[in-house]
């Protein structure tokens, strides 16, 4: 072999302990991005094994080669195009028959392949014993048993992948369909080998019969004939079983994958229903699962707040303390204002959110999600999220906009469809994040009252509800449903969760950083070169004539676009007091306070969400969120104006 | 007799006969009509195929998503999937 650098791709169902290896395999070296142009993730890294350089891709968790999600393309396209010189499935032996189908997938694209069958720990609680030699013998491609958890199995992995490799790559076996299938497998493939087309003939033909979209497409521009002669092949599966012939070609693959896990496993299931099982029951109970339910999350959120806000505080004081070093080295002129007031506030308003809340945020949803419990709370939630046009799942990533916004869009990446994941981030930064919080209660809650501070949350609550479902039917596709797996509870593995992290940590980073540092700076220049009040006089119309506010809050809501706790902090130091309701001149009463309020709340998603936007969807949609929801934001504002005024 | 999966009790368990969601072909030629294929595929995909046995531990409250066990694994499916796939039940 005279190439010594390699591509190994992980490849497997989610939940089956694909990152752990992955973890295991290339430590700290690795990096996580997008798949160019796609909202789907790419965790890479590098390991040094033998003299060689091995380049590990982590695929997305999948259950299916089809197009039901994007997922699914980007990984068949990494395969077949790419070529990787070695895939490393990462199979669940204690749910071995769903995770075999997903590896016959793999194996019709016949690159070379080892199976690392994981958690056979886990499958032994459950009574199931796994004779490995003997999958390898059915399967033709070598099987590793793995606790990735443990690092067990792992360095054997490796080196029966790099085995595998120097070898010279061998194809893995094809498992043959029924005869009337395979005859017409047989017939396809030999036309579609006569042209030129990325992916395997054999898998070019399957995926024929089972007419999928993309490859239809692409087949119908090399030659629509081959298209036609697949469509009479179908038909005649379809003729012969009577159902579909996608259906047939699936059933069969599950039939086999079936047939090879009843042969290779022996099931002795435990006498008393281990803790686990238990705790599923309960946890997804008809009337525990929700009082259960209800006081974790409310535990959570209480504890990520209390140590937010006292934590921010804290870091606040620690870098604000480093004004008078700033003033003595840069001086209090324009220059020194530019760099405290615009680079270091931005970084401080970057790092007071990011450490305080966002770490134990991130930290405690993977927690959840590795442990399994988050797929329970989807599974209770599902029908109230229906209400807004999502599903279940979508809990997780509204749940994380409570903390930051921006980790609830990237969290949108969950949603399976590019649609879904539209409207799932559209309500998510709909959502009141802490910062939002910080005004509602310190502003209302303190000077109006609490009951109106509620109030406020009932609204946003209703216009969620309102807009999800206004956007749910105005975009085109199909509608939402939840088809979920929930995988057995385990003990969450720390390094994995604290590494996940530490990296959506750096990529928050990033993103957020460079975008709150220049807003930051363009704000101050505006301030330091007098253009602040020439602003705030052409926003009055808006500000002072539609929502009866002083024309100051312009200002103060300009500054809002960074983080959204700065238009309180920037009204402070704009009057020269935090007590809002006693300035003389002022005419700032519990109606303006209620309208500034509901407008923060509602007025744009901050920079850094603004950011994650563009990043996972694009400029253009991004820019139609934020625009939409500025004009919404005054428009419910001066309604609830001359509600308000109607009231008193 | 068949009846939807929705239809079953708790514990109860059947044999997957059909699922009905439209076709794509149907979704070409009469639009709307088979607008949720792709679901048929996830739910295929996920191993509820014809012949399948399936068996309902329960469902979540208020018209809630129903856990199932098939292929020897626990999947949450949303009530209104579940409702179109017909299942033979011996009762």
């Amino acid at each position: 072999m005279t190439k010594s650098r390699f591509i190994v791709v992980l490849a497997g169902n989610a939940n089956v302990g694909k990152s752990v290896i992955f973890n295991h395999l290339t430590g700290l070296h690795q990096h996580i991005g997008n798949w160019p142009g796609k909202t789907v993730e790419k965790a890479e890294g590098t390991l040094h094994f033998r003299g060689h350089t091995i380049d590990i891709i982590d695929l997305p968790g999948i259950y299916s080669l089809s197009t039901f999600s994007i997922e699914e393309l980007v990984s068949r396209e990494y395969i077949a195009v790419e070529t990787p010189d070695v895939v490393i499935n990462v199979v669940d032996a204690s749910v071995l028959e769903r995770n075999l189908f997903f590896t016959l997938q793999l194996m019709e694209l016949e690159t070379p392949m080892v199976v690392a069958l994981n958690q056979v720990d886990m499958a032994k609680k459950k009574g199931i014993e796994i004779n490995y030699k003997k999958l390898e013998k059915t399967l033709g491609v070598p099987v590793i048993p793995t606790v990735a958890t443990r690092g067990t199995g792992v360095y054997e992995l490796l080196q029966k992948s790099v085995e595998t490799i120097e070898k010279g790559g061998e194809k893995p076996h094809q498992m043959k369909y029924g005869d009337e299938i395979e005859k017409r497998i047989e017939g396809l493939s030999e036309i579609v080998k006569k042209v030129h087309y990325p992916y395997p003939a054999r898998w070019t033909a399957i995926k024929l019969l089972e007419k999928d979209e993309q490859v239809e497409r692409e087949i119908r521009e090399i030659d629509p004939e081959i298209l036609s002669a697949a469509e009479k092949s179908a038909r005649e599966i379809e003729d012969i079983h009577g159902h579909s012939c996608s259906t047939v070609i699936t059933s069969e693959r599950y039939e086999i994958a079936g047939c090879i896990a009843r042969e290779v496993q022996h099931i002795a299931p435990p006498i008393k229903p281990p803790m686990r099982e238990r705790l599923h029951a309960l946890t997804t109970h008809k009337i525990f699962g929700y009082p259960i339910m209800a006081i974790a999350l409310l535990a959570i959120f209480s504890s990520i707040f209390a140590f937010g806000d006292y934590t921010s505080g804290l870091l606040g004081d620690l870098l604000y303390g480093l004004e008078p070093i700033f003033e003595s080295i840069f001086g209090a002129e324009i220059v020194g204002k530019l760099i405290w007031g615009g680079v270091m506030e931005g970084i401080i308003a970057g790092v007071t959110i990011a450490l305080p809340y966002i770490i134990p945020f991130y930290l405690i949803l993977y927690f959840l999600e590795d442990s399994g419990y988050l797929s329970r709370i989807a599974f209770l939630l599902d029908n109230v999220m229906h209400k807004i046009g999502l599903h279940g799942k979508a809990f997780i990533p509204v749940m994380l906009s409570l903390g930051c916004n921006v980790p609830g869009c990237l969290g949108c990446r969950i949603m399976e469809t590019e649609r879904e994941r539209l409207l799932t981030a559209f309500v998510v930064t709909l959502v009141p994040c802490a910062a939002t919080t910080v005004i509602v209660l310190g502003l209302v809650g303190t000077f109006v009252g609490v009951q109106w501070a509620l109030a406020l949350y009932i609204i946003n609550l209703l216009i969620i509800f309102l807009l999800g479902r206004l956007a749910f039917k105005a975009l085109p596709g199909e509608p939402t449903a939840l088809i979920m797996e929930m995988h057995d509870y385990r003990v969450p593995h720390l390094q994995t969760v604290l590494k996940q992290t530490w990296f959506r940590l750096m990529e928050f980073i990033k993103m957020a950083f460079p975008l709150i540092i220049v807003g930051s700076l363009l704000i101050k220049l505006a301030d330091v070169t007098d253009l602040l009040n020439p602003i705030a006089s052409v926003l009055s119309p808006m500000t002072v004539t539609w929502l009866g506010l002083p024309a100051i809050t312009g200002i103060a809501l300009i500054f809002g676009v960074l983080r959204k706790e700065l238009t309180l902090i920037m009204l402070a130091t704009l009057l020269g007091t935090a007590d809002f309701a006693h300035v003389p001149n002022f005419d700032f009463g519990p109606v303006q306070m209620i309208v500034f309020a509901l407008v923060t709340m509602l007025y744009i998603p901050c920079i850094a969400t603004i950011a994650a936007l563009v990043r996972e969807f694009g400029w253009k949609k991004a820019l139609f969120i934020t625009v939409f929801e500025i004009v919404f934001a005054i428009l419910v504002g001066g309604i609830a104006f001359r509600l308000l005024i109607l009231a008193q | 007799m068949e009846l939807r999966l929705t239809d079953l009790r708790d514990g109860e368990s059947g044999i997957i006969t059909s699922i009905k969601i439209g076709h794509r072909r149907a979704h070409r030629e009469h639009g709307r009509a088979g607008r949720r294929w792709g679901f048929r595929r996830r739910l295929e995909d996920m191993g509820l195929t014809p012949g399948t046995r399936v068996t309902v531990v329960k469902s979540a409250p208020f018209r809630g998503p129903l856990e199932v066990h098939a292929r020897g694994s626990r999947l949450a499916i949303g009530r209104r999937m579940a409702e179109r796939i017909f299942v033979e039940v011996k009762r």
